[in-house]
């Protein structure tokens, strides 16, 4: 049986992998430094030289944007990786431990529902000055109640399979149970919800660069980019335009990938959507 | 060693899913334990692995080789499962993890238990698959529950079962899910490897043809009772207790050929609607006036024990 990958997973998979192929190329290369300032050049228009121009300061908006990228990349990765360990590991111990174990930490996953992500990522910039690893800690933090309930609804189901049952039969303590028997069965919904994650988390990291909380100059980031054109707006609408287009591109990338990956792992919603 | 003193499982609204079972069970014995659904034999097998589900409440004592060990004591249970008493299912594809690879799966206890290498282990698993007769056990190591046969899995159940060399294996009805031809190999390996282990037996079933092939002695449950008990040969050839001669009445027979099958009139009771008394008083079709209000206490007959007040009545 071929079947054929849903529209949706195709197009994610696409958008990400251009997303992420520019993250990780401007790691080794990019057309010119990202913060090479040409100020004879300014305002410069596409051309072989400058493939999308400068902005107000020379620089090669590709080169920027490519950068930017990576910044993006990296935090969420970052963020949504720690979000993600710390959030499953307190999913399945909940889960494993039941009682007044589970209580306490869904009781605190709800208090962290309460937090929204740039709330507490402008607090944290406020105590401790702005900065891209505030970010870090914001997005993770505010990840880790997300992935906790995940986990633990699912390793809930997880625990009560007959096969829990054989391993504990087989003298296997619940840690081993959670690590060997819960864990690869979770694996699904929890990669879902971190396709999901990333999504939001670029465009979490975007918004506080905008706001002038996470990326600091020279870094380069999609959100300061949209920000410092702002003014720009009526002399080179461009500036703004390519960030703007690279955050939609990886919000929906991410999105539509971890749509069309939910589908696949729950097939009751993807009958429902494709009745 | 294991045995049961004076063991009841009360549910939450307080009532008994089992009554006050005595049972010890011997190195190399061979029980069986038959009754319909809802008697109280899974509860049994269960408060026997300290795995009774949350709930529940134990009264009396289980003894593993002599100590008692509380229903609570996780930490004491869990190094008893496995090496002490160890347990097959009815289902061998659900207790079998869908993603794990079977010689993983066996290898697991032998490395938490016996501290074995990963190398040890898989070569011990590899014996215990070879042991329980799987043809190809060397291929079956690496392969996934969905490659195999349903009685190809019950045999890796029980390879994992005799891991940690138990003195008891409880097997819960191990055979409801495969095609009777299978069933009558696995009762067989059973039975093989109990006598060469000197391994107990504890088999769960309401299939008496499989119980009588299986085991040596037997024990009747109805309602969290044990109403009869005894060799299984002469139980099964000369019942004592109303129920016993239902269950055997209702079997089909190949000699007489009849319309329909006798039934025990009736449905096993709710745990909540049960009669203090003898808790078959109801649907027994010799039933005497005292039956519903005093228990009838287990007593000898010529193939062992039952609890009737017909008993006495006759003598």
């Amino acid at each position: 049986m071929t079947a054929r990958l849903p529209a949706n997973i195709l197009i994610g998979a696409v958008l990400v992998a251009l997303v992420a192929g520019a993250a990780v190329l401007s790691a080794v290369w990019t057309p010119y430094p990202y913060a090479a300032i040409d100020v004879a050049n300014k305002f410069a228009a596409p051309s072989a030289t400058h493939w999308l121009g400068t902005d107000q300061l020379g620089r090669d908006l590709v080169s920027q944007l490519m950068a930017a990228a990576g910044n993006s990349m990296t935090v969420a990765v970052v963020a949504v990786g720690i979000g993600c360990s710390v959030g499953t590991v307190l999913g399945l111990l909940a889960a494993a431990r039941g009682g007044w174990v589970e209580e306490i930490i869904m009781r605190l996953s709800d208090l962290g529902f309460a937090f929204p992500a740039l709330l507490f990522a402008i607090m944290l910039a406020a105590a401790f000055g702005p900065s891209l690893s505030m970010v870090v800690i914001a997005i993770a933090f505010i990840n880790i109640p997300t992935f906790a309930r995940v986990s633990r609804a699912a390793a809930n189901q997880i625990w009560r399979r007959e096969y829990v049952f054989a391993a504990r039969a087989a003298g296997m303590s619940s840690f081993a149970i959670s690590r060997d028997h819960v864990l690869p069965n979770i694996a699904a919904p929890v990669i879902v919800q971190a396709t999901i994650e990333f999504a939001v988390a670029i465009l979490v990291e975007a918004a506080l660069s905008y706001l002038g909380l996470g990326a600091q100059p020279p870094a380069p980031s999609w959100g300061r980019m949209l920000a410092e054109a702002q003014t720009l707006m009526y002399l080179a609408p461009q500036l703004a335009i390519w960030p703007g287009m690279c955050i939609v591109t990886a919000v929906l990338g991410f999105g539509l990938l971890g749509d069309g990956l939910r589908d696949i792992s729950d097939p009751r919603l993807a009958r429902q959507r494709s009745a | 060693m294991i045995a049961l003193r004076g063991l009841c499982v009360r549910t939450g609204t307080g009532h008994l899913a089992v009554r006050d079972v005595d049972l010890t069970i011997q190195a190399g014995q061979r029980l069986g334990v038959v009754g319909e659904s809802g008697s109280g034999k899974t509860m049994l097998a269960l408060s026997m692995m300290g795995m009774v589900p949350d709930g529940l409440q134990v009264e009396g004592q289980v003894l593993v080789d002599g100590h008692s060990i509380a229903a609570e004591d996780e930490r004491a249970w869990r190094s008893h499962r496995a090496r002490s008493v160890a347990m097959i299912f009815q289902e061998p594809m659900a207790a079998l993890n869908p993603l794990v690879r079977v010689g993983d799966t066996i290898a697991e206890p032998l490395r938490r238990h016996l501290g074995l290498s990963r190398r040890d282990a898989r070569a011990r698993a590899l014996n215990l698959l070879e042991e329980t007769g799987i043809p190809q056990a060397r291929r079956r190591l690496d392969q996934y529950p969905h490659e195999l046969s349903g009685g190809q899995r019950q045999r890796v159940l029980i390879a994992l079962a005799l891991a940690c060399d138990p003195q008891l294996l409880i097997a819960d009805e191990p055979t409801t899910a495969l095609d009777a031809q299978v069933a009558l190999r696995i009762t067989d390996l059973l039975v093989r490897l109990s006598q060469e282990r000197r391994m107990g037996l504890l088999f769960i079933s309401h299939d008496l043809a499989a119980v009588s092939r299986t085991t040596s002695d037997i024990m009747v449950m109805y309602g969290g009772d044990v109403v009869e008990r005894g060799r299984t040969a002469s139980v099964l050839s000369a019942p004592e207790h109303p129920y016993t001669r239902g269950l055997l009445a209702a079997r089909p027979s190949l000699m007489t050929r009849s319309r329909r099958l006798p039934t025990i009139p009736g449905t096993v009771p709710q745990l909540n609607a049960l009669a203090a008394g003898c808790r078959f008083a109801g649907r027994c079709a010799r039933e005497l006036p005292i039956c519903a209000s005093r228990r009838p206490p287990l007593s000898p007959t010529e193939t062992g024990q039952a609890a009737c007040h017909l008993l006495g009545a006759q003598a």
